[in-house]
C-alpha cells in the first residue's frame, strides 16, 4: 500500500506559478566539447559554427592519421592531449575519406569513456555508404543526414 | 538548453499563436466515440488548443463541434437540450444545428431572419476508428481525413484509451521521443524485472537485448513526415538489435513492438498550454486483439492507464503522488516506485511543472533526437508563419507508418535494413523481435 501524502509536504504547488518555480542561479557551461571535422567540406561547416558564443568548445580538423588535430588557425596539436580534458567529442564528416582518423579519435574516446556524437552531412543517396560505417562504431549518437545548423543546435543545447 | 522565446514558440498553442496555427493544420483526436455513445446523447465539453467547445451528436446521428457558449448571453451549451436537428440553449431557447448555425430564436417574430446572422464558430468532427477527430484550421487548407493504421484496421484489432496529463504537450511528446529513458524508468536498470513484468510486453526476445545492453547507441534519421529514431543494442553474432521509433509532426509517436504483442503509440494533444491529453493506442495489423489483451489494456497495462471510473483521469495522479510505493522502489520491484509505464511517464513529466523552463536544462549528446525534433517543429512553425508553407505529417503518405524492432547485420544502415517494414501495409504483420 502506498504511503499517504503527509501534511508536512509543504512544497506541493497550488498554482502554476508555484509549480514552475526554480532556484535562480547561473548555470556553468556543461560540456568541454571538441568538434572535429574529418574532411574539407566538414571543415567549412565547423569553421562557420566556431564563431558562436561557446564556452568550452574547441574546433579542429583532423590529420590523415588522426594523430594530430589542427586548430582552425592552422596549429597542429597531438590528438590524445587535446582530448584529455574533454568530456564530449562531436565528429563531423561529409564522406569517408578520413576513416582512419575517425577510428583513431573514436578509439581514444572509447578508452576514456568520452561522450561522442556524429554528424553525417551526406546526401540522402549516400546514407548506405562508407561514411556511416566509418563513424557508427564510435558515435554514441548519429544524425543521418545532419544539416548545417544541426551542429550549432547541438552545441547550444548541450551548453558547450 | 532552449532560448525562452523558442520555448514559448513551441509550447503555446492557443488561437493566434504560431504553434497553434501549426496544430490547426492537422486533424486531432478530441473524443473517444464512447463519449458520444448514441444518437441524441448528452453533449460533451471539449477543450482543445485552448478553445472551449461543445460536442453534440444529434438524434439524426450528425456530429457537431462548436463554441461552448450561446451567442445570446454566453451560457454554457453543456446545459443545453439535444433535440432534433441540433441543441437548444436552456436559458432562452435559442437553438443551433450541428454546424453551429442558429435555427430558432423563440423571442423573434415568426418571419424574422435574425437567425441567419447568428452562428457559433464550429469545426468539422468526424469518426475514424473509435475516435472523433476535429480540424480547427482554415477550411481552405483542410487536409485529407486521418488515415493512421491504428484507426483504420478492423474494429476488433484496435484499442484506444486516453488520460488527462497535467503538463504542456511538448513535455509529453519529448518523453515519447526520448528512447534512452526506457532502460531505466520502464526497464528498471540492470536489476529490474523490467518489461517482463508487463503482460503486454512479456516474452519478447527484445526484452533480453534491452536488459543485456544498458547503453544503447542512437541514430536519428530524417523521414518525410518527421524523424525515425533508431536505438541499437548488441545482439548475437555481432549483429545489432534495432528499435525504431517514428515521430510524425507535430504530435504522433509509436513505440517499437515486442514479440507478437500489439503495436502501440501515442498522440499528445494540447488541451491548453498547461494540460494535454495523452492518447494511447494498441493495434495488431493482422489479427484481432484477444480478450486477455484488451482486459490488460483496460486495467492499465502496457501504454494505458487505469482511470478513475467515469473519467479519463488516472487513479494514480498528481494529487496522490502517483501512489508511489517506496518499499518497491527500495527493493527494485518497481524502479521508480510508480506502477505502470503510462504513470511512470506522467509522474515525471508532470513533476517538471506545467511548462518546464528549458533554459535551465542540461541536455547531453544522446538527447539529439529531442534537439532535432525541436528544430524541425520550430522550422515548420516559422515556415508556415512566414511563408505559408504547408507542414508535413497531415497527408496519408506520412501517416502510413509503423515502428519496427529488428535484428540486422552490423554493417547495414537501419533504414536500408528495415526496408518497407516501417510503412503501414493492411493485413501485413509488423516487423518485430
Amino acid at each position: 500500500m502506498a504511503t499517504p501524502i503527509l501534511v508536512s509536504s509543504c512544497a506541493r504547488a497550488a498554482t502554476s506559478k508555484e509549480a514552475a518555480y526554480r532556484l535562480d542561479y547561473p548555470l556553468a557551461h556543461a560540456r568541454s566539447t571538441r568538434v572535429i571535422a574529418f574532411d574539407p567540406a566538414a571543415a567549412e561547416v565547423v569553421r562557420a559554427v566556431s564563431d558562436g558564443p561557446w564556452g568550452q568548445a574547441h574546433f579542429y580538423t583532423a590529420s590523415v592519421s588522426g594523430a594530430e588535430l589542427i586548430t582552425l588557425s592552422g596549429e597542429a596539436r597531438p590528438m590524445a592531449a587535446e582530448l584529455e580534458h574533454s568530456d564530449s567529442v562531436i565528429m563531423v564528416a561529409t564522406n569517408a575519406i578520413n576513416a582512419r582518423a575517425v577510428a583513431a579519435v573514436g578509439a581514444v574516446c572509447r578508452e576514456r569513456s568520452t561522450m561522442t556524437a556524429g554528424l553525417l552531412m551526406t546526401d540522402e543517396g549516400s546514407l548506405a555508404g562508407d561514411t556511416l560505417m566509418a563513424i557508427r562504431p564510435y558515435a554514441r549518437i548519429l544524425l543521418v543526414p545532419a544539416e548545417h545548423d544541426d551542429l550549432f543546435e547541438l552545441l547550444r543545447a548541450t551548453r558547450a | 538548453m532552449l532560448r525562452p522565446d523558442i520555448n514559448d514558440l513551441l509550447t503555446q498553442t492557443g488561437p493566434g499563436t504560431p504553434m497553434g496555427d501549426l496544430f490547426r493544420r492537422y486533424w486531432q483526436p478530441v473524443l473517444h466515440t464512447e463519449e458520444l455513445p448514441e444518437d441524441g446523447c448528452p453533449p460533451v465539453r471539449v477543450k482543445i488548443l485552448s478553445e472551449r467547445l461543445i460536442a453534440v451528436r444529434t438524434p439524426e446521428g450528425e456530429y457537431g463541434l462548436m463554441d461552448e457558449f450561446c451567442a445570446h448571453r454566453g451560457v454554457s451549451m453543456f446545459f443545453g437540450r439535444v433535440e432534433e436537428g441540433g441543441i437548444r440553449c436552456p436559458y432562452h431557447g435559442w437553438k443551433y444545428n450541428a454546424a453551429g448555425q442558429a435555427v430558432d430564436v423563440p423571442s423573434e417574430l415568426d418571419n424574422s431572419d435574425f437567425c441567419k446572422n447568428v452562428k457559433l464558430r464550429s469545426y468539422p468532427l468526424v469518426k475514424v476508428g473509435d475516435i472523433l477527430w476535429a480540424y480547427l484550421g482554415d477550411p481552405a487548407a483542410q487536409p485529407p481525413l486521418p488515415s493512421w493504421e491504428f484507426a483504420t484496421v478492423p474494429e476488433k484489432q484496435t484499442f484506444t484509451s486516453k488520460r488527462f496529463q497535467e503538463c504542456n504537450w511538448l513535455q509529453a511528446l519529448e518523453g515519447g521521443i526520448d528512447s534512452s529513458h526506457v532502460t531505466w524508468l520502464h526497464g528498471g536498470g540492470p536489476s529490474g524485472k523490467g518489461l517482463e513484468a508487463d503482460p503486454l510486453f512479456a516474452g519478447s526476445r527484445g526484452n533480453h537485448y534491452n536488459k543485456n545492453d544498458l547503453k544503447p547507441f542512437f541514430e536519428v534519421v530524417e523521414n518525410d513526415g518527421g524523424l525515425l529514431i533508431g536505438a541499437r543494442r548488441n545482439a548475437e553474432d555481432g549483429q545489432y538489435y534495432w528499435r525504431v521509433t517514428p515521430w510524425v509532426l507535430p504530435n504522433f509517436t509509436m513505440v517499437p513492438p515486442r514479440g507478437d504483442h500489439p503495436m502501440h503509440g501515442h498522440f499528445w494533444v494540447p488541451i491548453d498550454d498547461e494540460n494535454c491529453w495523452a492518447w494511447s493506442f494498441d493495434y495488431h495489423p493482422a489479427r484481432e486483439l484477444s480478450v486477455k489483451e484488451v482486459d490488460a489494456m483496460r486495467a492499465g497495462a502496457g501504454v494505458h492507464s487505469e482511470n478513475i471510473p467515469g473519467t479519463y483521469r488516472p487513479v494514480a495522479n498528481k494529487e496522490n503522488d502517483y501512489l508511489i510505493d517506496r518499499d518497491k522502489q527500495r527493493t527494485g520491484e518497481l524502479f521508480s516506485g510508480v506502477k505502470g509505464i503510462a504513470i511512470q511517464d506522467s509522474s515525471l513529466q508532470e513533476s517538471m511543472g506545467p511548462i518546464v523552463d528549458r533554459t535551465k536544462e542540461r541536455l547531453v549528446a544522446t538527447d539529439a533526437g529531442i534537439i532535432k525534433a525541436r528544430q524541425k517543429l520550430r522550422r515548420a512553425v516559422e515556415a508556415l508563419r512566414d511563408h505559408g508553407t504547408e507542414p508535413v505529417g497531415n497527408v496519408p503518405e506520412h501517416q502510413a507508418i509503423r515502428s519496427v524492432a529488428i535484428v540486422l547485420p552490423a554493417d547495414q544502415p537501419f533504414v536500408e535494413g528495415i526496408g518497407e517494414a516501417f510503412q503501414a501495409r493492411p493485413g501485413v504483420p509488423q516487423t518485430t523481435v
